[in-house]
C-alpha cells in the first residue's frame, strides 16, 4: 500500500495533456514519501512509445497494456482492468483526470472496489491518514474542502487545475497482460462523430460565441463562426436583433424568448446586453464581452471585457485562441 | 416498462450563497429548493418513454430528510407514478454512501431502467449513477443526451469532449442523463392536485459510514465584475491569459 | 272585420308562443354556463345602461356607421310605441292612442312616428349600400353572417315602407291630425288620394297586414339570427363587467381549492352564462377586431371570432346537452354545427376545434376590444379563461414562458435575476427600506413599489432612480421594500397561471401587511393595476398611486422646483399605456406632468391615442413570448409615434419603454424614448428644495 497509480488517458493513440497532469499530481503526492508513481497506459499495440513522456512528468513505472480492444476507450473492460489492478493491493491512491472519460471511468472503478471517490478536485494534499481535497460545488459558487478517508484513495482531478510540471525520472516500462477480453462490453458503440462534422447544440456546448447587431451585416458573421471554430468546442449564438434580420436562424437566438444557456464560457460580440438577452446567458460561468461602447450594459455582467471594434479585435482573438488551443494538444 | 429515477433536492443556484455558522455547509436561510436540473431532465425523459409506450411505471426515489418529499411530489405532479423517500437526516457528501443506500433499495425491486441526472447541481460529484450500476452489476451509460428504448434494447447518444458517440445496450441498465434530452415539463395545477393522492413510501436509508466528509465550505475569492481588460486588439493577449489561468475555461 | 280580428288574434298568440319558446330555449342554453353575480353595483349598471345602452355612446365612436346605427336604434325605441298600437288595434279595431292621450301629446307621438320611420328608412338604405357596395373591411371575415345582415336590413326597410304606406292611406280616409304632424304620411296621402277608393282600401289592408305580420316575423326570426342583439344588447350592457374605472379589467377571481379537475375553460360549459350571453349579444360589427393590435399586425387572433365561436359552439353542443328538453334539436339552425351530419358535437370543444392556441397567446390584454364593443361584451374574459385552462389544466403554453414561470417561483421575478440583486439600483442613493425604518422606529409616508422591470432592467432602472430623485427633491418620506419586494404575480396571472399568481400575490400581501403599508406609489402601470385593483380579491387593500399622478400632484402643489427650461423646446408624443389608460382611465396626468415640467413643450398626439391608444405589444405576458407571426406590434406603434414628427416619445410604463426602444433600434430611429419621470428629473433645480425635507 505504498505506490500511487495515475491513469494516463490517451485518445486515438495520442497522449492527452490530462495524462501528464495526473502523473504530475501523483508525483507531487509521492515526493517526500516512500512509494512509486505508476502510470497506467491502456491502448493499441505501439502505445508504449508514450512511456517517455510519462517518465518526463514523474512516473517511476509505466504499466502498459497493449491490446486492440483498448484502442478506443471501452468503459467496461477499462474499469474492470483498473479496478483489478488497484485491488491487487499495492496502491494507496489512484489518480484520474476528471475529463469526460475520467468522469465515466473513475466512479465505475470506485463502485467495483466499493469505495469512495473524491471527484473533480482542484487541489489535493495528504494530511496524516487522509487526503484533503478541494472541489467546487454549487456551480462553482462554493468551494468544498473534504477529507477522503478511504483506502485506497480514489481521486479524479479537474483538467487544468493542477498543472503538469516536468520532473523527469528514469523509469521502467512493465507490460501487463489484459484480464479477459478487452473488446467485450455490454454497451456497444455503434457510431462516433466529432464536433466538426456535427454542429454542437447550444445547450451542450461548453463555449458559446454570440454575435449581436454590432456585426452590422450578415456577411460579417463569419468572424463569429471562426472564433467558435478556434475554440473547437463552441457553438454560435445570436441576439434577437440578429435573428430578426435573418443573419442567423431563430433557433440560434439566446435570451428570454430564445434559448436559455449556461455554458462555461460565453463570448458576447457586439451585443449591448438588453435584459431579454441577459436572461438567456447570465448564468454562464465566465462571460467575455467585446463592444466598442464602454457603457454598454453587457459589461456589467461580463467577467472580462474588451472595449473595441469587433472587426479589429475578433481576428486577433481568433488567432490567439487557436494558438492557445494548439499548445494544449 | 418499470423505470426508477433517482432525484435530488438542491437549492436554486442563482443566488449568492453564504456559509453557515458551522462552516460545513451553506446557510440555508432564504434558499429556494427544487429538483436538481439534470434529475429534472431524467424525470422528463422517463415520463416521455412511459407515455410513448402507453404503459409502465415511473418510480421516483430520493434520499434525504422529509423536505425531499416536496421534490418527490413535484415529480409526481409531472406524472411519475409513485415515490420512495429513503429517509436520513442529512445527505452525505460521499457519493459512494449515497449509491450504497440507493442500490440497496433499487436492488430489491425489478426495474428495467434506472435513471440519474449526470450529476447533482449542488455537490457536482457525478458519481452516484455509475456506482449504483456497479453495485448492482448492471451496464451503465453515462451522460446521455438522447435515449430510446425499443423492445428491451436501448440506444443512446453520449456527449464527449469534441464529439459524440452512439451506443446500444440491453435492459436492465442504468443511464445518467445530460442536458439536451428533454426539457422538464411544467406541472399543471391538475397534476399538482393529482400528485397529492399518489403513493409516497418512506423507508429508512441504509447508509454506510461515509469516507468522504466535508471539512469546510468556503466562498471563492470574489471576482470583480465588469473588469475591462483593455482596449482594442492590444488587450487580446491579456484576455487569453486570464481565460487560461484565472477562469480556467480554455482547457 | 270581426273575423279578421280573430284571425289576427290567433296569429298574435301563436307568434307570442313561438317567441316565448325560442326565448326559453336560449335561456336554457345559457344555464349551461357557470354562475356569476351580475346584480351588484346597481347604480353603475344603470348608468351603463343609460349611456352605453340608450345613449349609444360606444356606437357613436364610429362617426358615420355609428350615427346611422344609433338612428336605427333610437328609431326602434320610438317605433316600439307605434308597434304596440298597431298590434292592439289588430285585435281591437277601435283602439287608438288618440282616445287615451291628450291632443298635443298624441300629435307629438304621430310626429315622432312619421319622422322616425322615414329617418330609419334612410339610415337603413345607407347601411344596405355600405354592406352591398362599400363593403368595409371590418364587416368581413370570421365567418360573419353577411347575408343575415342584409336580410334584416331589408326587413327593417320593408317595415318602414309598410308603416308609411299604412299611415298615408289612413290619412286619406280619416286624417286624425293636421298634416304638419305627419309630414311624410301627408305627402304620401296626396299621391294616394288620386287612387280609387277600393284600391286604396286594398292597399291599406295589404300594408297594414304586411306591417303587422312583418313585426311578428321579425320578432321570431331574431332568436335565430345575429340580430338577437336587438333584444339582448341592452340586458347585456346592464349585466356587463364594466363597473367603472378602477375595477375595469380585473381578472375574474378564481377558487383554486374547489374540488374540480377543470381549471379555466376549454369549452362553453366552463364559461360563465354571461360569457355565453355575450355570444348572443354580438352584432358581428367587428369594431373589436378592427381595434385589436394582434389582429392588425397579422396574428390569427380576432376578438370577434372568439365571441362568434363561443356562440357557434354553444349552438352546436347545447341541444345535445339539454337533450330531450329541446324539441328543436332535430332542426338545423343557421348557427348550428359546422357539419350538420356530424354527431360528434360532444367530442369537440371550444378550444382547438374553434379557437386555437396561437389565437389565445397572441392577445396583449390591451382591452381595446372590450372598450370598443358597443354592446359591452368582454372578449378578454373568454380569452383569459381559455388561457387558464391551457396552463392550469393542460400545461400547454409557448415554451419560452416556462423560464419566466420558473423564475417567478425561484427568484420572485419573471426575469432570471437573483432576488438579492433587486435593490442594487439603490446602492449609494440613501434610500431606506421599510425594515431599516422599522429598526430606527421611523415611518414612511409612502412605500415606493419599484417592480421587477424597475429593479432589474438597466433602462428601467434609470426611471426608477429618476422618480426616487423627484421624491427626495420634494421631501417625500418614502421607503422601498428592498430585497423583500417580490413579483406580485401579475405576469403569471395574465398568462393563465393563476396558481402561481395567488402564491406570489398572497406573499406580497403578507409582506405589505406586516409593515402596515397603506399608501403605495409605483412607476409601473401593471404593478399599479395589480396591487390597487386585483389585490382586494385576495384581501389586500391599499391606496396605490401611479407615479404620473403622483408627480402631477407634487408639481401642482409646488413641491418641485424646476430649473429654468431655457431654450428647451421639445416636441413630445406621449404613448398611452393600456393599463393606465383603458384599465384605469388615467390619460391626463402623464400629459399634465409633461406640460408642467416643460413649459415650452409641444405635445403631439398620434392618431390612435388616449382610449384608442394602440398597445405597445408587451401586455398579457407578451413581454415574455416571442412574436413569431405577422408584423411586430411595437414596430407598428413606433411608426405611428414617429410619424407625429416628435423629437422624443414619452411613456409612463417600463414595458412600453422596452417595446418602443426596441422598435426604435429596429427602425434605426434616433428619437429617444423617455419616461415622464425622467423628463421631470432632468429639469430638477439641483440644490433647490421646494419644501424642506421633513425629518422625523
Ligand atoms: C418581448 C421581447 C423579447 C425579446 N427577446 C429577446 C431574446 O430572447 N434575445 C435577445 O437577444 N433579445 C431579445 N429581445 C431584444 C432585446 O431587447 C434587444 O433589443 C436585443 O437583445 C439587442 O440585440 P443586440 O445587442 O444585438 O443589438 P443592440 O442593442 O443594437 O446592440 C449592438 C451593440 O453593438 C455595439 N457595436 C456596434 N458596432 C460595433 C463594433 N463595430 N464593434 C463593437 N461593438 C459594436 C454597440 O455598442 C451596441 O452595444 C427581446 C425584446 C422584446 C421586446
Ligand atoms: S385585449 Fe387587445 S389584443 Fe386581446 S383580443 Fe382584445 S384587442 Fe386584441
Ligand atoms: S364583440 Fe362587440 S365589437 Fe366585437 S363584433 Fe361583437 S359586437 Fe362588435
Amino acid at each position: 500500500m505504498t505506490h500511487i497509480l495515475a491513469f494516463a488517458e490517451q485518445r486515438g493513440g495520442a497522449l492527452r495533456k490530462v495524462a501528464l497532469e495526473a502523473v504530475s499530481t501523483a508525483r507531487g503526492l509521492a515526493d517526500g514519501q516512500d512509494g512509486e508513481v505508476h502510470a497506467l497506459l491502456l491502448g493499441a499495440p505501439g502505445i508504449a512509445a508514450h512511456a517517455e513522456s510519462l517518465f518526463e512528468y514523474g512516473a517511476d513505472v509505466v504499466l502498459v497494456v497493449e491490446h486492440d480492444g483498448f484502442a478506443q476507450y471501452n468503459a467496461e473492460s477499462a474499469s474492470a482492468f483498473v479496478a483489478d489492478r488497484i485491488a491487487s493491493g499495492a496502491y494507496r491512491a489512484a489518480i484520474f483526470a476528471a475529463s469526460a472519460m475520467g468522469k465515466d471511468l473513475a466512479p465505475r472503478v470506485a463502485g467495483k472496489l466499493k469505495t469512495a471517490l473524491a471527484s473533480d478536485v482542484t487541489s489535493l494534499a495528504r494530511e496524516g491518514d487522509a487526503y484533503v481535497v478541494t472541489h467546487p460545488t454549487y456551480t462553482g459558487k462554493v468551494i468544498a474542502t473534504a477529507r477522503l478517508l478511504a483506502k485506497p484513495a480514489l481521486i479524479s482531478v479537474r483538467p487544468g487545475a493542477i498543472p503538469a510540471i516536468a520532473k523527469p525520472r528514469t523509469g521502467r516500462v512493465e507490460k501487463v497482460a489484459p484480464v479477459g477480453d478487452p473488446a467485450k462490453s455490454r454497451v456497444v458503440v455503434t457510431e462516433t462523430s466529432t464536433s466538426d462534422s456535427k454542429k454542437l447544440d447550444l445547450g451542450d456546448a461548453p463555449v458559446i460565441v454570440s454575435g449581436g447587431r454590432g456585426l452590422k451585416a450578415s456577411e460579417h458573421f463569419h468572424l463569429v463562426e471562426e472564433l467558435a471554430d478556434a475554440f473547437g468546442n463552441a457553438a454560435v449564438g445570436a441576439t434577437r436583433a440578429v435573428t430578426d434580420e435573418g443573419w442567423r436562424p431563430h433557433s440560434d437566438q439566446i435570451g428570454q424568448t430564445g434559448r436559455v444557456v449556461s455554458p462555461d464560457l460565453y463570448v458576447a460580440v457586439g451585443i449591448s446586453g438588453a435584459i431579454q438577452h441577459l436572461a438567456g446567458m447570465r448564468t454562464a460561468r465566465t462571460i467575455v464581452a467585446i463592444n466598442r461602447d464602454k457603457d454598454a450594459p453587457i459589461f456589467k455582467v461580463a467577467d472580462y471585457g474588451i472595449v473595441g471594434d469587433v472587426f479589429e479585435v475578433l481576428p486577433v482573438l481568433t488567432k490567439a485562441i487557436r494558438e492557445a488551443k494548439k499548445a494544449q494538444g | 416498462m418499470r423505470i426508477a429515477v433517482c432525484i435530488k433536492r438542491v437549492p436554486d443556484m442563482d443566488v449568492k450563497f453564504r456559509i453557515a455558522g458551522h462552516a460545513k455547509g451553506v446557510d440555508e436561510t432564504g434558499l429556494k429548493y427544487d429538483m436538481a436540473d439534470f434529475d429534472g431532465y431524467a424525470v422528463e425523459a422517463a415520463l416521455q418513454m412511459m407515455e410513448k409506450e402507453g404503459a409502465g411505471e415511473v418510480v421516483v426515489v430520493s434520499l434525504g430528510p422529509d423536505a425531499v418529499q416536496e421534490t418527490l411530489r413535484k415529480a409526481l405532479s409531472m406524472g411519475a407514478t409513485s415515490a420512495i423517500q429513503l429517509k436520513c437526516d442529512e445527505v452525505p457528501f460521499d457519493g459512494f454512501a449515497v449509491a450504497s443506500a440507493l442500490a440497496s433499495e433499487l436492488g430489491g425491486a425489478t426495474y428495467d431502467l434506472i435513471m440519474f441526472g449526470r450529476m447533482s447541481t449542488d455537490n457536482a460529484n457525478g458519481v452516484v449513477g455509475p456506482m449504483v450500476a456497479e453495485l448492482l452489476g448492471l451496464p451503465v451509460v453515462t451522460a446521455c443526451s438522447k435515449l430510446e428504448i425499443v423492445a428491451g434494447r436501448g440506444t443512446a447518444r453520449r456527449e464527449l469532449e469534441g464529439g459524440a458517440e452512439f451506443v446500444a445496450f440491453d435492459l436492465p441498465a442504468v443511464v445518467t442523463i445530460d442536458e439536451g434530452i428533454a426539457r422538464p415539463r411544467y406541472p399543471s395545477l391538475k397534476g399538482i392536485m393529482a400528485a397529492k393522492k399518489k403513493p409516497l413510501a418512506t423507508k429508512p436509508a441504509n447508509l454506510p459510514e461515509p469516507r468522504l466528509v466535508i471539512a469546510r465550505m468556503d466562498l471563492p475569492p470574489e471576482r470583480k465584475a465588469g473588469r475591462i481588460v483593455g482596449e482594442g486588439a492590444a488587450a487580446v493577449p491579456e484576455l487569453v491569459r486570464l481565460l487560461q489561468q484565472e477562469a480556467k475555461v480554455l482547457a | 272585420m270581426a273575423s279578421s280580428n280573430a284571425v289576427f288574434l290567433i296569429i298574435l298568440v301563436l307568434a307570442a308562443a313561438v317567441f316565448s319558446f325560442s326565448a326559453q330555449r336560449l335561456v336554457r342554453f345559457l344555464r349551461l354556463g357557470q354562475g356569476t353575480h351580475r346584480f351588484d353595483a346597481l347604480p353603475r349598471r344603470i348608468v351603463n345602461l343609460l349611456t352605453i345602452g340608450f345613449g349609444q355612446t360606444k356606437i357613436l365612436r364610429d362617426p358615420v356607421a355609428g350615427t346611422l346605427h344609433a338612428l336605427v336604434f333610437w328609431g326602434f325605441v320610438v317605433l316600439q310605441l307605434g308597434a304596440i298600437e298597431i298590434l292592439v288595434a289588430g285585435v281591437v279595431p277601435a283602439f287608438s292612442y288618440a282616445d287615451l292621450l291628450p291632443v298635443p301629446v298624441y300629435r307629438l307621438f304621430l310626429l315622432t312616428q312619421d319622422v322616425t320611420s322615414l329617418a330609419v328608412l334612410v339610415a337603413v338604405s345607407v347601411l344596405l349600400y355600405r354592406r352591398l357596395v362599400v363593403k368595409p373591411r371590418r364587416l368581413q371575415g370570421d365567418q360573419v353572417h353577411g347575408g343575415d345582415a342584409i336580410l334584416i336590413l331589408s326587413l327593417i326597410a320593408a317595415l318602414m315602407v309598410t308603416l308609411l304606406l299604412t299611415s298615408g292611406a289612413e290619412r286619406v280616409t280619416a286624417a286624425r291630425a293636421p298634416a304638419i304632424v305627419q309630414p311624410f304620411a301627408a305627402a304620401l296621402a296626396i299621391v294616394l288620394s288620386r287612387m280609387p277608393d277600393s284600391l286604396l282600401s286594398a292597399l291599406h289592408g295589404v300594408s297594414w297586414w304586411s306591417h303587422a305580420l312583418l313585426i311578428l316575423v321579425f320578432l321570431n326570426y331574431l332568436p335565430y339570427s345575429k340580430h338577437l342583439h336587438v333584444i339582448v344588447s341592452l340586458p347585456n350592457t346592464f349585466l356587463s363587467n364594466t363597473s367603472g374605472p378602477g375595477t375595469i379589467g380585473t381578472m375574474k377571481a378564481m377558487d383554486l381549492d374547489a374540488e374540480t379537475e377543470q381549471f379555466g375553460a376549454s369549452d362553453v360549459t366552463h364559461l360563465s352564462w354571461k360569457n355565453l350571453l355575450d355570444g348572443y349579444a354580438c352584432t358581428e360589427c367587428g369594431r373589436c377586431t378592427a381595434a385589436c393590435p394582434a389582429n392588425m399586425t397579422g396574428k390569427p387572433l380576432s376578438p370577434r371570432k372568439i365571441v362568434i365561436n363561443t356562440r357557434q359552439r354553444l349552438s352546436e353542443v347545447a341541444p345535445s346537452l339539454v337533450g330531450a328538453d329541446d324539441p328543436m334539436s332535430a332542426l338545423p339552425m343557421h348557427t348550428g354545427p359546422r357539419d350538420d351530419t356530424d354527431s360528434g358535437a360532444r367530442d369537440r370543444r371550444l378550444l382547438d376545434h374553434y379557437i386555437t392556441e396561437d389565437e389565445l397567446w397572441a392577445c396583449t390584454s390591451c382591452r381595446a376590444c372590450v372598450y370598443e364593443c358597443p354592446v359591452s361584451i368582454d372578449q378578454l374574459e373568454i380569452i383569459n379563461e381559455l388561457r387558464r385552462n391551457l396552463v392550469l389544466t393542460e400545461s400547454r403554453f409557448p415554451e419560452e414562458i416556462q423560464p419566466a414561470f420558473e423564475s417567478m417561483e425561484r427568484n420572485g421575478t419573471p426575469w432570471a435575476f437573483p432576488a438579492s440583486d433587486r435593490a442594487k439600483w439603490a446602492e449609494g442613493l440613501d434610500i431606506p427600506t421599510l425594515a431599516e425604518l422599522l429598526e430606527r422606529n421611523e415611518r414612511a409616508d409612502v412605500l415606493y413599489w419599484v417592480g421587477c422591470m424597475g429593479s432589474f432592467d438597466e433602462r428601467a432602472q434609470k426611471t426608477t432612480v429618476a422618480f426616487a430623485r423627484i421624491m427626495k427633491h420634494a421631501g417625500v418620506r418614502f421607503a422601498i421594500l428592498g430585497q423583500e419586494e417580490a413579483c406580485h404575480g401579475d405576469p403569471a396571472r395574465r398568462m393563465g397561471n393563476e396558481y402561481l399568481y395567488q402564491i406570489l400575490a398572497k406573499q406580497a400581501i403578507e409582506t405589505l401587511d406586516r409593515y402596515r403599508v397603506t399608501t403605495i406609489v409605483t412607476a409601473c402601470p401593471h404593478c399599479f393595476h395589480q396591487i390597487g385593483n386585483e389585490f382586494p380579491q385576495l384581501g389586500g387593500h391599499y391606496e396605490v398611486i401611479h407615479h404620473s399622478t403622483y408627480i402631477e400632484q407634487l408639481l401642482a402643489d409646488g413641491r418641485i422646483a424646476l430649473a429654468d427650461p431655457v431654450a428647451q423646446r421639445l416636441t413630445v408624443a406621449y404613448h398611452d399605456s393600456c393599463y393606465l389608460g383603458r384599465y384605469n382611465a388615467i390619460y391626463d396626468a402623464p400629459r399634465e406632468v409633461l406640460r408642467r415640467s416643460l413649459p415650452v413643450v409641444a405635445l403631439v398626439e398620434p392618431p390612435r391615442t388616449r382610449d384608442r391608444g394602440l398597445c405597445c405589444g408587451a401586455g398579457g405576458g407578451r413581454m415574455f413570448m416571442e412574436e413569431r407571426i405577422g408584423e411586430r406590434i411595437n414596430v407598428e406603434r413606433k411608426k405611428e409615434l414617429l410619424a407625429t414628427g416628435a423629437d422624443a416619445i414619452a411613456v409612463a410604463c417600463p414595458f412600453c419603454m422596452t417595446m418602443l426602444a426596441d422598435a426604435g433600434k429596429k427602425l434605426d430611429s434616433s428619437v429617444t424614448v423617455l419616461d415622464v419621470a425622467e423628463v421631470v428629473a432632468q429639469h430638477l433645480a439641483e440644490g433647490v428644495t421646494a419644501v424642506p425635507r421633513d425629518v422625523a
